[in-house]
């Protein structure tokens, strides 16, 4: 007996139609899909904090909502600016004061120095007369 | 059932059909379903031999289908997706159901007899094919029902080409010992 496997493969798994109605099975499928689809996402836009965010974007307030973005940003910007500006000040100011105490510590020490020299100077070991 | 001979269809029809489908269209997309369930069932329908888990499985092909239709480009692709999607399917379902496959070792012989009638024979090879593994089994329902070489088979199953080809060698070598057996040739 001749036996051809290709063929009697090819034969034995051909294509053969679904059941008469599985059409209609897949299209009642996919509507009840498409239908819990609908419904949760009427749930989702039903919920409140959704609808309470619905409710502050018009079309108008998009506008609004920008420029207030953009007034807040210059206000940052401003507000950094004149942080530093502060900063800077501060520091110069305090860099000021430990100049100045510094110039005064420089000037007590010279003053005790002079004074030391001048009592050397008044004693009378050192033949010095003092200007009447 | 019937065998099913592909419908001649000129091309500009069927891009309509799947663009009036892709834009919301139910009766152009339960035209898709009727032109293409035949393919799709029969994949999983060879894949399982069983017709109520294939149909489940193809239902499942169509709905997914339904939900990336925009991602398909042509009558081409769309062929060539639902291949590749229900072979996956069969695939992935086989091994979470973990359908025993019977060794071709351990399947039941049939009885041989003198005259083989046409039905006989073919019922008889494709039980000797849900005996093959799921790959080969695979390869072998796309090679033989959907008249693919390799290269294309290759492609849906996203194997190595030497490896398909391996697939297709080996399973036939095993269909025609078995069915030597059984045909008592």
């Amino acid at each position: 007996m001749s036996f051809d496997l290709e063929k009697e493969l090819k034969r034995s798994l051909r294509r053969e139609d679904a059941s008469p109605d599985f059409n209609a099975r897949v299209m009642a499928r996919i509507a009840a899909a498409a239908d819990g689809a609908a419904r949760k996402q009427a749930r989702a836009e039903n919920r409140w904090w959704r609808r309470l965010l619905e409710f502050f974007r018009p079309p108008e307030m998009k506008w609004a909502l920008a420029g207030a973005a953009a007034l807040l940003l210059v206000f940052a910007v401003i507000g950094v600016q004149r942080y530093r500006v502060q900063q800077r000040a501060a520091a110069e100011l305090a860099e000021g004061e430990r100049a100045k105490a510094e110039v005064m510590l420089a000037l007590k020490i010279a003053s005790a120095k002079l004074n030391i020299a001048q009592k050397k100077v008044r004693s009378p070991e050192s033949g010095v007369r003092s200007p009447q | 059932m019937h065998c099913v001979e592909p419908a001649v269809e000129p091309l500009e029809m069927k891009s309509d059909v799947l663009g009036r489908a892709k834009s919301g269209d139910q009766s152009a997309f339960a035209e898709l379903v009727r032109e293409h369930q035949a393919m799709v069932c029969s994949i999983a329908r060879n894949f399982f031999r069983d017709r109520a888990l294939a149909e489940d499985l193809a239902q499942e092909v169509f709905l997914h289908l339904y939900q990336n239709l925009a991602s398909i480009e042509s009558e081409a692709h769309l062929k060539f997706w639902l291949r590749k999607v229900t072979s996956h399917r069969c695939i992935d379902h086989s091994r979470r159901r973990r359908i025993k496959t019977v060794s071709v070792d351990e399947a039941p012989e049939p009885v041989s007899i003198f005259e083989w009638p046409d039905a006989m024979m073919q019922s008889t090879l494709r039980r000797i094919v849900a005996t093959l593994p799921e790959r080969p089994r695979l390869i072998v329902t796309l090679r033989y029902q959907e008249d693919l070489d390799p290269t294309e088979i290759a492609e849906i199953l996203e194997l190595p080409l030497n490896t398909v080809k391996s697939h297709l060698r080996r399973s036939l070598v095993i269909l025609r010992e078995k069915m030597g057996r059984t045909l008592g040739v």
